[in-house]
């Protein structure tokens, strides 16, 4: 009973079965169910790793695809998969008051719904997974309950309809022009899609999952809703969500729209989200929203870097996605109890030695200080725009180089807060054990994937050469030469 | 001012890429590669009644069952908004307004149950006939402010529910098929007994959504009593 698909069967079971455990002489068990479901499906989806040998289907239901919906295994599914319930592990919801049975089980349907987009070979079903993970999040971000909140969630709700309808619309163009929703079967058909309104209909599905993926234009939502959010949340969508969306918009480009025109969508919209994120986290005054805009800031060289053509932009864009999502979490961690205003951060590094130690090592990282991988990450990304070289990627580069001119300012700029004197007696802002140990565990991972570059780096290159082979792909899917003729 | 010129000039841009897109669409002859192949292929290999139904519980289960959790989502997240109680004030209803809601009731409940039942053979389904039951149930509730249903009854059933669901895929996985493989025998096409175990999936389905939307309707209403 390892079958990959239990690794969206179970968080949803739990989801629906934790509102039956909360009462009182049950709690205990609805309280353990989350993280017990969590680690199992994790350990599913590491069985399913090691196990794998060649990339593989699981056809839902016994109906081969295109007919039936398929999942499709290979690598960088299952690598983002698995880091799906291990980050919600480590942000799990902790508090236990009268609402944590629905935070806890809209938090278990955000991790079915995610791994689902990381597992799906099909274009609807992604959609469907990604309404999920919409829904869920909304309630997520209005559960902390102050007004200031629920104006950030709404608004957040309405420009992720909007984005929901636009990505439908976009899913609808492809069905009338193709007839099929299966990825491998719409990348076998994609020259009906090399016209004017295949583009259109690709523009609208990166705008629509654009959206969860902070990408430049549809992205008003961000800080406000990270500031007002409980930090974990916050987190959780900035480091975790939008990486997902990124997956679905990155397996759209590679096997149904591999042209020159849409990735360079993808990069210009990218080099915006940079310029903008970061500009606009100069001018934060406050921790969480400088957090937030630089987070936009950052996925827009995730985009920048899978913009790259081939196995280099596949590797480089998992380098950067991974490496946001580990930093990114922790700070916004350690932004729980220091998320006020800049200035008043005044001599907290001093009061709490540790918090500021594991700030100032992920600042670093994110800056790209060697040999932290955050360095690796930038250098992927700008060895491969180099090599590619037309105008348009040396004007990224600019953009990205900037761009860490930009953050290096704001991040030390908190980082000489931290250690400056104190000017008054503050009370002490004291983190709490379950963040700070969450945190430590994503610095560890942050010096483990430092110290392991060498022996990390065969795997990722093959993981990047079999997703960006579009052929074995649709060869894997539609093996069963019936299905190909309906 | 500079807003709304925004926003005007916005949304005559969108309409006119639309309107763009929608010209250039060949309508007419639409390619319906997996829709014939499904329509062919459907009666063998679902047995139901109603080519829908096959798909929505056949092909696409997953989809549903993702549908499934995005109402679950939406009524959680709503609860948690709306989490806290409310006092309402309690005006008694007329004679005429409360025996219409009593009349009202088993024929709403019947007509519910049968769109669930029948949901392999005829339009409908699940979805359909649980709003109709949820209907069933709130209704009394409107024409008697104070009363309320019992929620944990509710949130039982709509678990127990969802579970169900996800057990029946779980189990075709125990039988080595994938998750969601329809079950057992699929009978003669046009039965009531056929299909396999796609009635009994939408009728997870209809108890899901109809639970789901009463206590939505409910908290909505103001009468959450139980804050949890």
């Amino acid at each position: 009973m390892t079958d990959i698909t239990l690794a969206v069967a179970l968080p949803l079971l739990g989801a629906f079965l934790l509102p039956l455990l909360k009462e009182p002489a049950l709690r205990w068990l609805g309280r353990l169910l989350g993280p017990v479901l969590l680690a199992l499906t994790a350990v599913i989806i590491a069985f399913n790793w090691t196990a794998l040998e060649t990339p593989y289907v699981v056809a839902l239901g016994n109906f081969a695809p295109p007919l039936g919906i398929a999942f499709y295994i290979d690598t960088m599914a299952l690598l983002f998969a698995l880091a799906v319930p291990i980050t919600t592990l480590l942000l799990w919801p902790g508090i236990n008051d009268e609402q944590a049975v629905r935070r806890e089980s809209l938090t278990l349907l955000l991790v079915a719904s995610l791994v689902g987009l990381a597992l799906s070979g099909d274009l609807f079903n992604m959609y469907v997974f990604y309404e999920l993970a919409a829904v869920a999040s909304y309630g997520l971000a209005a559960g902390s309950g102050s007004s200031a909140g629920f104006v950030a969630a709404f608004r957040y709700l309405l420009i992720s309809a909007l984005g929901s309808v636009v990505a439908l619309l976009g899913i609808g163009l492809i069905y009338f022009t193709t007839g099929t929703l299966n990825l491998a079967h719409l990348a076998s058909l994609s020259d009906q899609l090399a016209n004017p309104q295949g583009l259109a209909a690709f523009a609208m599905l990166v705008i629509g999952f654009g959206v969860k993926a902070e990408l430049f234009p549809v992205n008003g939502w961000v800080p406000d809703l990270y500031a007002a959010a409980s930090k974990r949340v916050s987190a959780l969508l900035a480091g975790l969500a939008s990486k997902l969306a990124v997956l679905v918009i990155v397996r759209v480009l590679l096997l149904v729209f591999p042209y020159e025109e849409t990735r360079q969508l993808l990069l210009i919209l990218g080099i915006l989200g940079v310029i903008s994120g970061e500009l606009a986290a100069l001018q934060a005054r406050d921790v969480t929203r400088m957090l937030a805009w630089s987070s936009i800031g950052q996925l827009g060289v995730v985009f920048i870097a899978f913009s790259l053509p081939g196995e280099a932009g596949v590797v480089a864009g998992i380098v950067v996605a991974l490496h946001h999502l580990v930093v990114k979490s922790a700070l916004f961690l350690l932004a729980d109890k220091w998320g006020g205003a800049i200035a008043a951060l005044r001599g907290a590094g001093v009061r709490s030695k540790l918090a500021a130690g594991l700030f100032v090592l992920f600042a670093l990282s994110l800056l790209g200080f060697p040999p932290l991988p955050g360095f690796w990450s930038k250098f992927l990304v700008l060895s491969g725009l180099a090599a590619a070289g037309d105008p348009l990627q040396l004007m990224a580069m600019a953009a990205v180089l900037i761009g860490t001119v930009i953050e290096g300012a704001y991040l030390l700029r908190v980082v000489v807060t931290l250690y400056s004197k104190p000017d008054s007696e503050a009370p002490p802002m004291k983190h709490s054990l379950a963040n700070l140990a969450s945190t430590g565990v994503f610095a560890l991972a942050l010096i483990g994937a430092a110290l392991f570059v060498m022996p990390l780096w065969p795997p990722l290159s093959d993981m990047g050469k079999t997703a960006a082979n579009t052929d074995a792909y649709i060869e894997t899917v539609l093996a069963d030469p019936e299905v190909k003729q309906p | 001012m500079m807003r709304s010129v925004a926003t005007v000039l916005f949304l005559g841009g969108l309409t006119f890429l639309l309107l763009v897109i929608t010209n250039s669409l060949n309508f007419g002859q639409p390619p319906m590669l997996i829709g014939e192949a499904i329509r062919y292929a459907a009666p063998e290999n679902v047995g139901a009644g109603n080519l829908v139904t096959a798909v929505v519980l056949g092909y696409r289960g997953l989809d549903t069952l993702g549908e499934l959790s995005i109402l679950f989502a939406a009524a959680t997240a709503g609860g948690l908004v709306l989490g806290t109680a409310h006092s309402r004030a309690k005006q008694a209803s007329g004679f005429i307004l409360r025996t219409g809601a009593d009349l009202m009731f088993p024929l709403l409940l019947v007509v519910g149950l049968y769109i669930v039942i029948h949901g392999h053979l005829t339009p409908g389904g699940g979805f359909q006939g649980g709003v109709v039951l949820a209907a069933a149930f709130f209704l009394p509730l409107l024409a008697r402010p104070g009363e309320s249903l019992n929620h944990s009854l509710l949130s039982v059933v709509e678990g127990l529910a969802g579970a169900a669901f996800i057990g029946i895929g779980v189990y075709a996985l125990a039988q080595g098929e994938a998750f969601l493989t329809p079950l057992f025998d699929k009978g003669v096409l046009g039965e009531l007994v056929s299909s396999g175990s796609l009635p009994l999936l939408y009728l997870a389905v209809g108890l899901k959504v109809g639970s789901e939307l009463a206590s939505l309707l409910m908290r909505l209403a103001g009468d959450d009593e139980v804050t949890s």
